[in-house]
């Protein structure tokens, strides 16, 4: 079992990601009467997925040891992408947040936070066991 | 990007909506007033809102371009309203004009007061997301125990 492994560091990139999701959001909704302001979206579920490579498929084939595999890209150098929200509502102000839907994607970001969370501290406490179960 | 600056832009809407809530006070205590320091009756105030990238330490400026995406809020400007006062007839007045009408501030007591719910709501919304971020951040201490 090697310490540093996928499981934590996806874990933790993801903890990243949500708390930077957060912040849109708190900007979206502190944003919401601003003349102008578009919702703001971060998307990084994809990227994410690319970097676990779960299945294998994503990462290049090597059959020398010479290769580089430049496959997912790995944690490092993951990039999630801010887009602007171009559905919804825009007022005659040019404003297009909906107070609502933001705070409805912010209590499933929260959730989605906690269980992250949750994950990590199961993770860790199986690796404590692991340390441990010698004794 | 962190959930302290996450904090900071909440906030920082919450102050914002203050100053709204006080320019709508004084539009409702000053619905009748005729006599200013500026002269003439009492013009309707507005705040209007402007966005501002939440970058207060050093570290923060040097950060790149996904800083820049998250924003705060803050009030711009106050500007007064030029709508036409409305004109009453009351001779006795001491401030009416020589054909005996006075200047009255057209100011609608049930606007302003919707005006006050709305800004109530967006100060909640706030609140809302200002405890979201610190359930998050208590959340994070607990990784590891």
């Amino acid at each position: 079992m090697r310490v540093a492994d996928k499981t934590l560091n996806a874990l933790a990139t993801s903890l990243n990601f949500r708390q930077m999701r957060q912040e849109l959001i708190s900007s979206n909704v502190a944003n919401a009467e601003t003349p102008g302001y578009k919702a703001k979206r971060l998307s990084f579920e994809e990227a994410l997925a690319r970097a676990l490579d779960v299945d294998g498929e994503l990462s290049m084939k090597v059959n020398d040891a010479g290769h580089y595999d430049v496959g997912g890209g790995g944690f490092s150098n993951l990039q999630p992408t801010i887009e602007e929200e171009v559905n919804g509502i825009v007022s005659e102000d040019g404003n297009n947040v909906d107070r609502d839907r933001e705070l409805a994607l912010m209590a499933e970001n929260e959730i989605l936070y906690d269980t992250t969370v949750q994950l990590l501290n199961k993770k860790l406490a199986l690796m404590k066991y692991a340390i441990q179960s010698e004794r | 990007m962190d959930l302290l600056s996450s904090l900071r832009i909440s906030s920082s809407a919450l102050g914002a909506n203050q100053k709204r809530i006080g320019a709508i006070n004084s539009n409702i205590a000053n619905a009748q007033t005729t006599r200013t320091a500026e002269g003439g009756p009492y013009r309707r105030k507005e705040v209007v809102f402007g966005s501002e990238p939440v970058r207060e330490t050093f570290g923060e400026i040097l950060e790149g371009e996904l800083d820049a995406q998250a924003q705060a809020v803050h009030a711009t400007e106050v500007i007064s309203t030029d709508r036409p006062p409305i004109l009453k007839y009351e001779p006795n007045h001491p401030d009416a004009n020589a054909d005996g009408y006075v200047a009255y501030p057209d100011i609608n007591v049930m606007e302003e007061m919707a005006n006050m719910i709305q800004t109530t709501r967006s100060y909640e919304a706030n609140i809302n997301a200002m405890n979201a971020t610190k359930r998050m951040a208590k959340k994070a201490l607990e990784i590891g125990r």
